[in-house]
């Protein structure tokens, strides 16, 4: 049973997430888990599992049928839609399988999403997209659009936007999903730099080889944790 | 969120499907062109009619009867006017002359052995023909068997012109009269400052001997000539307070108020009178027609919504991204709503000059001076605006409401 604690960025607790979809389907079925400041913790399952919904609601993108999911000391099931959405840009950084990139914006604009709604002003938001971009080695394709790019390209570019407002939580969708094998292990080198830098990061994989990366592995199946796994370095 | 950024997102997707775009604005720009031509049309057609009238006159105060439940001028062909009220108008200060006016039905005139058709002629006195009005000659004595011409009737009439000298046949039911032209005029004094937009040929006769209404007047006891129409032409600087005299002397004691039927009132007019009649039916057509075109504009902001609900569909993953990093429900709505507000704001800014020079062009056309009206055209531009946000309303809802779990799984 997890505890809540101060330095916990992240705290479910007795999380239960039914979808009614002409019957009811349970996708968590009461989950208790919590991601110590730092941690870098791997969800790994088959699909169907509820490992997306779990992270979906540690991001924010959805709410809890019963239970809490607090992030940063926030109780995200007390939270309002724009409480929501301003935790989403502010205090998570999501990384999807897909990258999800708008199509239309070039890659600096691309990272400068999050910090237009989070308001920040237009000259710090290109600067700082700059300096992200560079950081992960992309110092040279700012002005890119997403089909410019390569698949790893856009997921660094993703990547770079998760940090753009120097989130407490870093949440990867199966970042690797939709590149190659030599292209996704660079992808998880760089979060495991992430990691090395002092961020948390949660990671939902079905990949063994993924996972791995992580200092544990979290196991679901049916909607409840079915192990914990610590690996050692 | 940052309107500057709102603004440059908005714009990009109004510019990244620059055809669709382009068709939606040009249903709007239809739309307002439409409405600011017909109401700038009527409004330049409303100021030169007015101004026409205005400008004839105003020293005129017309005598007449009309329709008491009817508020438009309606000309009363009851002839209620004597020659004693006439005369007794013509005693009020201020006054000087009255111009009675009456038909006398006719068949056709012959000029030089070319017989035409004309259905009336216009029996007044002598003072109707002013030297302001004549182009030649001279006016008719009483009781003179002379004629005074309009340029219409002299000029566009017969196969040779009119001239001063000429002799003239009137052909009527049962008799025939032979009349000396002695002048040839461009309308004449006191006539009233509605009905004459066409050049029509006109042929004045002396009412003595020629007009043939009498009736019983009831304060002199005797068979006299009544008309219609009356205009009593007054001193410029006293119209008002002649206008007010001939209203009393009507109402008070007048034979008119006695002979006029139940259901005609009594009344004098200023030209001012008349322009603010007319200007208020021009007003009122104005009004209708350039609600047609509102329909035009109703088309456009459904294009709109058309428009920006596909867009809202195509553009499902990139809310849900949006949203993913912190976009607001407000926020999404800000930004349909914003680039449904562009386009109604751009169709509205083409539309405007657009609309000015199809009216510019009409007025060219018809003939009328052109006449900017600011209100509308400013109306026009706001409607526009207003057109854009409420057409991107519902749209702008919908794309609020996605659920970024599924827009973001959306392909």
């Amino acid at each position: 049973m997890a505890q809540a604690d101060a330095d916990d960025v992240v705290t479910l607790s007795e999380v239960r997430k039914t979808y009614d979809l002409g019957g009811v389907v349970e996708a968590l079925a009461g989950v208790s888990l919590s991601l110590p400041r730092g941690s870098y913790t791997a969800v790994m399952g088959p699909s169907g599992s509820g490992k997306s919904t779990l992270l979906n609601l540690v991001g924010g993108l959805d709410t809890a049928t019963e239970g809490t999911v607090t992030v940063g000391g926030r109780d995200l099931s007390a939270a309002t839609e724009g409480e929501r959405a301003a935790i989403r840009g502010s205090r998570v950084g999501f990384v999807f399988q897909t990258f999800n990139l708008m199509p239309r914006l070039t890659a600096v604009e691309n990272v400068a999403m999050p910090l237009v709604f989070d308001g920040w002003g237009r000259t710090e938001r290109r600067e700082r997209a700059r300096d992200l971009l560079a950081d992960v080695g992309l110092g040279e394709r700012l002005d890119h659009r997403p089909t410019e790019l390569s698949g790893g390209q856009r997921q660094r570019v993703a990547i770079a936007r998760a940090l753009a407002p120097d989130p407490e939580l870093i949440l990867a969708d199966e970042p690797t999903g939709n590149v190659d094998t030599e292209t996704g292990e660079r992808i998880m080198s760089l979060l495991d730099d992430l990691h090395a830098a002092g961020n948390t990061v949660l990671l939902v994989t079905h990949e063994r080889r993924i996972a791995a990366h992580a200092e544990r592995i979290v196991h679901v199946r049916d909607g409840a944790i079915e192990r914990i796994e610590e690996l050692s370095d | 969120m940052d309107p500057r950024e709102s603004f440059t997102i908005a714009a990009r997707s109004i510019r990244s499907h620059k055809l669709r775009s382009t068709l939606t604005v040009i249903g709007v720009v239809i739309g307002i062109a439409s409405v600011v031509t017909f109401a700038t049309f009527g409004a330049s057609v409303q100021a030169e009619v007015v101004g026409g009238i205005a400008d004839s006159g105003a020293n005129n105060v017309y005598v007449l009867g009309q329709p008491a439940d009817e508020e438009g001028f309606q000309q009363a062909l009851q002839p209620v006017f004597t020659e004693y009220d006439l005369d007794r108008l013509a005693e009020i200060d201020g006054v000087e002359a009255v111009v009675p006016r009456g038909t006398i039905p006719i068949n056709a005139v012959t000029h030089r052995g070319d017989t035409v058709a004309l259905q009336q002629a216009t029996a007044t006195t002598p003072e109707a023909v002013t030297d302001e009005t004549l182009v030649a000659g001279r006016s008719f004595e009483r009781g003179a068997n002379e004629t005074v011409l309009n340029r219409a009737a002299a000029e566009a009439t017969f196969e040779e012109n009119v001239t001063v000298g000429d002799e003239i046949t009137v052909d009527r039911a049962d008799e025939t009269w032979t009349l000396t032209v002695v002048g040839i005029v461009n309308g004449t004094a006191g006539e009233l400052p509605v009905g004459n937009f066409g050049p029509q040929p006109g042929l004045y006769v002396p009412a003595d001997p020629f007009y043939e209404s009498v009736v019983e007047s009831p304060n002199a006891n005797a068979r006299l000539r009544a008309y219609p129409q009356a205009t009593v032409i007054s001193d410029p600087a006293s119209t008002l307070a002649v206008t007010d005299a001939v209203e009393t002397y009507l109402q008070e004691r007048s034979d008119a108020r006695q002979l006029a039927p139940d259901g005609v009132e009594l009344v004098a007019r200023t030209s001012g009178d008349f322009a603010e009649q007319i200007s208020d039916v021009i007003d009122q057509i104005t009004r209708f027609v350039t609600g047609i075109a509102v329909i035009a504009l109703v088309v456009g902001a459904i294009g709109i919504a058309n428009i920006m609900l596909v867009s809202v569909t195509e553009r499902t993953r990139e809310i849900g991204i949006m949203k993913a990093v912190g976009a607001r429900n407000r926020d999404v709505m800000e930004l349909f709503l914003l680039e449904a507000t562009l386009l109604g704001a751009g169709g509205a800014l083409l539309g405007l000059p657009l609309g000015l020079a199809v009216a510019w062009g009409a007025t060219r056309y018809a003939e009328v001076g052109f006449a900017f009206a600011p209100v509308w055209s400013a109306l026009a531009v706001l409607v526009g605006v207003l057109v854009g946000v409420a057409a991107g309303l519902y749209p702008a809802w919908r794309a609020a409401r996605v659920d970024p779990i599924d827009a973001l799984r959306y392909e």
